[in-house]
């Protein structure tokens, strides 16, 4: 007996058996709380489950063809698109903020890092003072607009304006993340690629758009790409701010899974798991489209290391 | 030509100027209003300076709302994870880095496919396991599935890959076991992406809305983002106070992020978006 165990010991004391160990735990919980949930899902959408989970029975595709009839999913999958329109706002915000900071000076970089900064909150609190800003009543922004001679503008709750602020507060948040990356795509063009057309003349816009711009179609690809499958995801800020409302005119994808299947009765898990299923193969989709960018990337960040 | 450059160089600095305000705006109104009553928060036509100033929101912030059991499992939750995790998935990008073994290659495609899966698809299977494991609404179930994450093995991974060859052959001579090698050498090595990953996890996890609203019940149980997302909803408590425990789930990270601003960065930059 203590020999075998001795043995057990040697083997994971090579470098062949030790790679097992340590690859076990993280493997195992991928498997269990990845690798299961997927499955399950797709089980559960041809299942008749709510949040009681009384013994569910098969429905086959009930759940799919109840979908095509449904007003409101295809209400969700339009403002899930609707909302993309965030992601060009962002990407060309990003990249004019980022072409304008892009040199190392002392200011640059302090605007840099206070333009960042909503990047890292949390976009719940964000969301509040946003209401709070935005509040056809008490806020102070509709009040501002009022004093430059606008009319007294409903941002939350007006169906019209609410998905296009909603966007706009997005954008807020995240086109620090854009100007950074993009900031370093810029500083890794070789200087000498300026100096060299500024010898021939060219002036700072042909240069944006002849040297800046071309060299950072990878970097702008990427931002692109993770902005549009995060965006197709969105749920926070519309969970904070308007909870789909005003007459659905917010609720995207994941906003009608949540409510369908944890915040509205019959609490109809089955359902929200196949649009989830749809949500999964919608992202899959583009992510298979856009499929040469994310590889380019990902070969670039290993050998760099 | 010399007038035309002035001029773009104007609008440049107006334009950052004009942005400058519009992201710090939110921060100022949120910073003074802490501070207002109720009455100068609410009154109209709206001003973002108040008439009188008060320490009351965060006096009553902690009675209204159980602020201290959201901030303690923020803490728990968020901490935990960003520990376990970035030590679990050193370990495997370690492997998958520096040893060759038996379905490698398999196992490595097997974790890169999990990157690509939303969390919304996986919820509420996530939810349904979590309940029959009966761990739902506990410290276990907030962690357990985030012990691991298919980015932070693959991020690890191409840290430890640069590291030269020669380093753990040498400690191997010196009779060290490969879980020495790991704790002793590699690891310390490999600092600067272990705090990159700590960081994007720390915040990943901090500020992540829907699977701590999903995977616990009780209001005792909610992280801070949870909590005051559902307490917003419900629309029972008083605006200063609101304010003043939004500003409070703020300003944990923002300290980390004026200390830590490089890994911040790196780290962003690096994985993009995983909001």
């Amino acid at each position: 007996m203590p020999k075998s165990l001795k043995s057990i010991q040697d083997f994971f004391n090579k470098p062949k058996g030790a790679a097992y160990l340590f690859i076990l735990p993280a493997v195992l919980t991928l498997l269990v709380f990845v690798i299961v949930p997927l499955v399950y899902a797709v089980v559960i959408s041809f299942q008749n489950l709510t949040i009681f989970l009384a013994p569910p029975k098969l429905v086959g595709l009930a759940n799919f063809t109840r979908l095509l009839q449904d007003d409101r999913f295809w209400n969700a999958l339009k403002n899930t698109f609707y909302f993309l329109l965030e992601v060009p706002i962002q990407v060309i915000m990003g990249l004019l903020v980022a072409v304008f900071l892009s040199k190392n000076t002392v200011f640059r970089k302090f605007a840099r890092t206070v333009f960042f900064i909503p990047t890292i909150c949390s976009l719940t609190a964000i969301g509040i003072v946003w209401s709070f800003l935005l509040d056809a009543q008490i806020g102070i922004l509709p009040y501002y607009l009022t004093q430059i001679g606008l009319p007294q503008m409903q941002f939350l709750s007006d169906p019209n304006l609410a998905m296009p602020t909603i966007i706009l507060t997005t954008v807020w948040k995240n086109f620090g993340l854009t100007m950074m990356i993009l900031i370093g795509g810029i500083q890794s063009v070789p200087i000498t690629y300026y100096e060299a057309s500024e010898i021939d003349g060219a002036s700072p816009i042909t240069q944006f758009f002849r040297i800046t711009l071309p060299l950072l179609v990878p970097s702008l690809g990427f931002c692109i790409i993770t902005n549009t499958i995060g965006s197709l995801q969105v749920f926070d800020q519309i969970y904070v701010m308007t909870q789909g409302g005003p007459l659905h005119s917010t609720e995207t994808l994941v906003m009608y899974i949540y409510n369908v299947g944890f915040s509205t009765q019959p609490f109809d898990l089955s359902y929200a798991s196949a649009i989830a299923v749809i949500l999964f193969i919608l992202i899959i989709v583009i992510s298979l489209l856009t499929n040469n960018y994310l590889t380019r990337r990902e070969t670039v960040d290993i050998s760099e290391g | 030509m010399a007038k035309k450059i002035t001029a773009g160089q104007t609008f440049v600095l107006i334009s950052m100027g004009l942005l400058f305000i519009i992201v710090l705006f939110p921060f100022l109104w949120l910073i003074l209003s802490t501070f207002k009553v109720d009455a100068d928060i609410v009154k109209y036509p709206p001003t973002l300076f108040g008439l009188q100033y008060t320490i009351s929101s965060y006096i009553k912030v902690w009675d209204s709302i159980p602020l201290l059991d959201f901030l303690k499992n923020t803490v728990i939750f968020a901490g935990s994870v960003t520990i376990i995790s970035v030590l679990f998935d050193s370990m495997a990008g370690y492997a998958f880095a520096r040893f060759s073994f038996k379905g490698k290659k398999i196992i490595f495609t097997f974790v890169l496919i999990t990157m690509m899966i939303p969390f919304q698809v996986l919820m509420i299977p996530l939810f349904i396991e979590v309940f029959k494991l009966g761990i739902l609404n506990t410290y276990s179930g907030l962690i357990l599935p985030r012990m691991a994450d298919a980015f932070g093995i693959f991020l690890m991974r191409s840290a430890f890959v640069s590291l030269p060859k020669e380093l753990e052959e040498a400690a191997r001579v010196d009779g060290y076991n490969e879980f020495q090698i790991f704790f002793k050498i590699m690891l310390p090595l490999s600092k600067p992406a272990i705090i990159t990953l700590g960081i994007i996890n720390l915040m990943g996890n901090w500020n992540d809305l829907l699977y701590p609203l999903m995977l616990t019940s009780s209001t005792k149980m909610r992280t801070i983002s949870a909590g005051l997302a559902l307490f917003v909803g419900q629309r029972t408590l008083e605006y200063g106070p609101t304010l003043a425990a939004a500003l409070i789930a703020l300003i944990p990270l923002i300290i980390v992020y004026i200390f830590a601003q490089k890994y911040f960065i790196q780290g962003i930059a690096t994985t993009g978006l995983k909001s």
